[in-house]
């Protein structure tokens, strides 16, 4: 029998009705807002799709991270984990409703100039070819399936396992594992594809085959800054101070450490050298562009900071276990994920310009000060990068609403599975 | 106690099951270790596949003189497709000697203790693949006596390497890994040396076994020591698994040629090569067992796991080939396209199914619990991946060689009877070095073994559990 610290608060009880209470308010309230912003001409319609798309992409790949996590932790029968367990249950399971948030994607997609793919110019060969792929209707049927798999899993994952608080009946985990195995598979497929069609197609004319790990990777991130952030958050509102120990902090702080950092620079390093180094002009430029104005200082700011100074602050074990200096990085890991989600959803390519010039100098001076054909506008004013208050209130609305829901959802259970057959071990294990 | 000892394949998410079976104290797994190397005869099994394991590498000494006194015009190697079999089989066993870091580096840092029944003999397989491996493009360079141009020392010719090339970047990726296995496998071998000296009844055992055991003595500052070392040696080695194939793979991948250039290559070379290096502990693991009556220490639950990796890493290659299928036709480019049908369709699709079905389809029998629990079907499961993993890279490279931009320059690939020597006789050299391993050196980590017993952990916590 497992004896759980008797002196700790495991329940959210009143926190639940406030986070969700103002989680709906502001979550409501930022995206309203944007949408006024987006009618109101101020910015124009299109940028609200692509700043509301960058929200999305970058809370999806927070649950799907989570989801992840949770599938991974059932597949390799983990113990370590189970305290910390149903905070990631909690996330994921907003991929139940994520689809709701996905509609303003689709009104993009049928309305705005969200895909260029859409509506190909007349003559266009290439676009011509992907018709079997790119195609409006096939598209929303991919995401509906994308949908109704992710949700599905999440929904049985939380459900077995606060099932499993009520009678602690260790069949379960057993059915828990078994699915996990096809899950699992299931999980790899959708996830890749999902982020080639909504993110990858945004430049419908480039590819790579590794986009879907990048992806992954990414979200890996996402997922574990954020897990180790509402662990310290809970922990300061006096809950689950007992169960969730040093120890806990340190294999989370692994995690990210191993996927979030070292496994994201890896994967990114591998896709940006070997296009690099080909130099076929199909596939470089997607990072042409990246390495222009500001677009350029946000990639160097992701090799440092997403990698090399995350790299050496947490690659010793002290900085793990020590609460606030973890901490402190897992926010700055999710500030500049969203960096990445940024710097992988926003940068459009002004392909004229690049089929136009003929160095790279050249390049650089024409984004400067050219002028955009037929326009009064520059390069630079319309494909740099341009901060807008639309990138904030969506991604804020979105999160708001991820943290109401997940406040509901954890409401009336127990924020550790109390009956998990493996609990003990999780309550008792040492980093030696 | 007792009830348990028999069978852990047992699936209860209460309770942990046993990693050693039987009823051994200390004293005699040390003894049914060691006993694989003081018998005083080996099993004749042994003998029998030593001589044959001698005669090939015999071949392989032959054919390799013969290679030197003639030139590489000997093998099959010719306009368009240059880079033929010895590439073919650097990359191959480069893969192979992938599952002994893995087993030994990640596995230990997943704190996966059932690791310590088969990392040991996994490591020392990585070593002797690694030692197969270099062989090849060594010998490939043609003028094999200006060997050294290709070591970046300062000369008075004034002569570099191409440091842009990533064959130079082979070089050391493949040297970097061979040196730390090395001694990662070395260093954890330390205590279990010390034993077989302890015990050793010959003046020549002990003072040789002595030598290698750097006077371990098993004081606790021994222990203290050892286990910092290996702890940081594990967290080195991590990347190099990742590093070694991914560094491989861009061989191909930084070219533009339509199957080699794309993204993805790097971890799928990386998924590809753990895949092959477990199914070779297996081939290697079910006959060892057998042989010595370690079934106890390499338990079913052993074979098992590893059996799931295999399903796993497998269905990775699998994504990969899916991706690879995909993005040729999405990419919109004629020759990417091309290059994939071609493969499929073409001259070499009786090489690529031979991959697809050996990669792909194969390791799914392992979703079935039955299928994991059959040593002849894990066995010849893992034949057919071994067999599998050499032809995708045989498709890899002569298929995307053969049948480039330029039709008037395609060619077929045919290798010459000494490619085929060549190949057999570094399975002959693999397995001599195996055997010689087997016979010489504890081929089961005996003091990590002891660690994993449950009589190690008798007083623990029962309110744990």
């Amino acid at each position: 029998m497992v004896i759980l610290p008797d002196n700790e608060n495991r329940h959210l009880g009143d926190l639940a009705p406030r986070v969700f209470r103002w989680g709906v308010i502001v979550g409501l309230g930022a995206i309203g807002l944007s949408v006024l912003i987006g009618l109101s001409g101020e910015a124009s319609l299109d940028r609200f799709f692509r700043s509301y798309l960058l929200g999305f992409i970058f809370v999806l790949s927070l649950c799907l991270g989570a989801l992840f996590f949770v599938i991974l932790q059932h597949l390799t029968k983990a113990g370590w984990s189970v305290v910390i367990r149903r905070i990631a249950e909690g996330l994921a399971g907003n991929l139940t409703w994520l689809w709701i948030g996905f509609i303003p994607v689709v009104v993009g997609l049928y309305m705005g100039d969200l895909y260029k793919w859409v509506d190909p110019p007349e003559g266009d060969e290439l676009l011509k070819h992907k018709e079997a792929y790119l195609d409006t209707t096939f598209w929303l049927v991919r995401a509906v399936f994308y949908f109704a798999v992710w949700g599905l899993l999440a929904r049985y994952f939380v459900r077995c396992s606060m099932d499993q608080d009520e009678h602690g009946d260790p069949k379960n985990t057993l059915r828990m594992q078994r699915v996990a195995a096809p899950g699992m598979v299931l999980y790899a497929f959708t996830q890749t594809f999902a982020i080639i069609d909504w993110v990858m197609t945004l430049e419908p004319y480039w590819y790579s085959t590794m986009f879907g790990v990048y992806f992954f990777s990414a979200s890996a991130c996402g997922f574990a800054a954020m897990l180790i952030i509402l662990c310290a958050l809970l922990q300061r509102t006096g809950r689950v101070t007992q169960s969730i120990t040093t120890e806990h902090y340190h294999d989370l702080g692994k995690y990210l450490f191993a996927f979030g950092i070292f496994f994201w620079a890896y994967i990114a390093y591998c896709q940006y050298m070997l296009i690099w180094y080909a130099n076929i002009p199909e596939e470089t430029i997607w990072f042409v562009i990246r390495q222009l104005g500001g677009w350029k200082s946000m990639s160097i700011l992701l090799l440092l900071g997403h990698f090399a100074g995350p790299f050496l602050l947490l690659l010793s074990r002290y900085p793990k276990r020590f609460k606030g200096v973890l901490t402190a990085a897992c926010v700055w890991m999710l500030f500049i994920h969203f960096v990445d989600i940024y710097w992988l959803v926003m940068p459009r390519i002004p392909a004229e310009l690049i089929d136009r010039v003929t160095s790279y100098p050249q390049l650089e001076q024409e984004f400067a000060t050219g002028v955009i054909p037929g326009t009064a506008l520059t390069y630079q004013e319309v494909y740099d990068l341009n901060w807008h208050l639309l990138d904030l209130t969506c991604v804020v609305g979105l999160l708001s609403l991820i943290g109401a829901m997940t406040a509901r959802r954890l409401r009336d259970h127990c924020l550790i599975p109390e009956k998990d057959p493996r609990l003990g071990e999780s309550l008792a294990f040492d980093n030696y | 106690m007792t009830t348990l000892a028999l069978d852990n394949t047992f699936d209860d998410p209460t309770r942990r099951a046993p990693l050693v079976l039987g009823h051994d104290e200390f004293s005699t797994v040390t003894e049914k270790i060691c006993g694989v190397n003081e018998a005083r005869r080996a099993p004749r099994a042994w003998y029998i596949a030593f001589a044959i394991s001698l005669f090939f590498t015999g071949i392989l000494g032959v054919m390799i003189l013969y290679l030197f006194a003639t030139g590489v015009g000997v093998w099959g190697n010719q306009n368009p497709v240059m880079w033929g079999f010895p590439i073919i089989n650097f990359v191959f066993w480069i893969g192979i000697g992938h599952a002994g870091t893995l087993i030994s580096a990640i596995l230990y840092l997943f704190r996966q203790k059932w690791r310590t029944a088969i990392n040991r003999f996994a490591e020392a397989m990585t070593i002797f693949a690694v030692i197969c491996a270099l062989m090849f493009p060594s010998i490939h360079v043609g003028r094999v006596w200006v060997l050294y141009w290709t070591i970046p020392i300062p000369n008075q010719m004034e002569l570099w390497p191409q440091f842009r090339s990533p064959l130079i970047w082979d070089f050391f990726a493949v040297g970097t890994y061979f040196t730390v296995s090395f001694l990662f496998w070395y260093v954890g071998m330390i205590p279990d040396l010390a034993t077989l000296r302890d015990r050793a009844t010959t003046r020549l055992r002990a003072i040789v076994y002595g030598i290698f055991a750097l006077g371990w003595r098993g004081s606790i500052r021994h222990w203290h020591r050892y286990e910092r070392a290996y702890l940081l040696l594990a967290a080195l080695a991590t990347p190099l698994v990742l590093s070694v194939h991914s560094v491989v793979s861009f061989d191909f991948a930084i070219s533009q040629l339509p199957g080699w250039h794309t993204t993805i290559f790097p971890p799928y070379f990386v998924a590809g090569a753990i895949f092959s290096g477990f199914a070779m502990v297996m081939t290697l693991a079910i006959p060892a067992r057998q042989l010595w009556g370690l079934k106890d220490f390499i338990t079913l639950r052993h074979l098992e796991n590893m059996n799931k990796i295999i399903l796993v890493t497998g269905s990775m290659v699998g994504y990969a080939y899916i991706m690879e299928f995909f993005t040729s036709w999405y990419s919109g480019s004629l020759y990417e396209w091309f290059g994939f049908a071609n493969r499929a369709f073409g001259p070499y699709a009786w090489a690529y199914w031979i991959m697809v079905s050996c990669n792909v389809l194969v390791p799914q029998i392992f979703w079935f619990k039955a299928a994991r629990q059959s040593i002849w079907v894990m066995f010849i499961a893992s034949l057919l991946v071994n067999l599998g993993m050499w032809f995708e890279r045989f498709v890899i490279i002569v298929t995307s060689l053969a049948q480039d931009f330029l039709p008037s320059s395609w060619g077929y690939y045919v290798p010459t009877w000494v490619d085929l020597l060549m190949l057999a006789g570094s399975f002959g050299l693999f397995l001599t070095l195996f055997l010689l391993f087997c016979r010489y050196l504890p081929i089961i980590a005996i003091a990590e073994v002891k660690a994993v017993m449950p009589k190690a952990h008798a007083h623990e916590s029962e309110a744990s559990r």
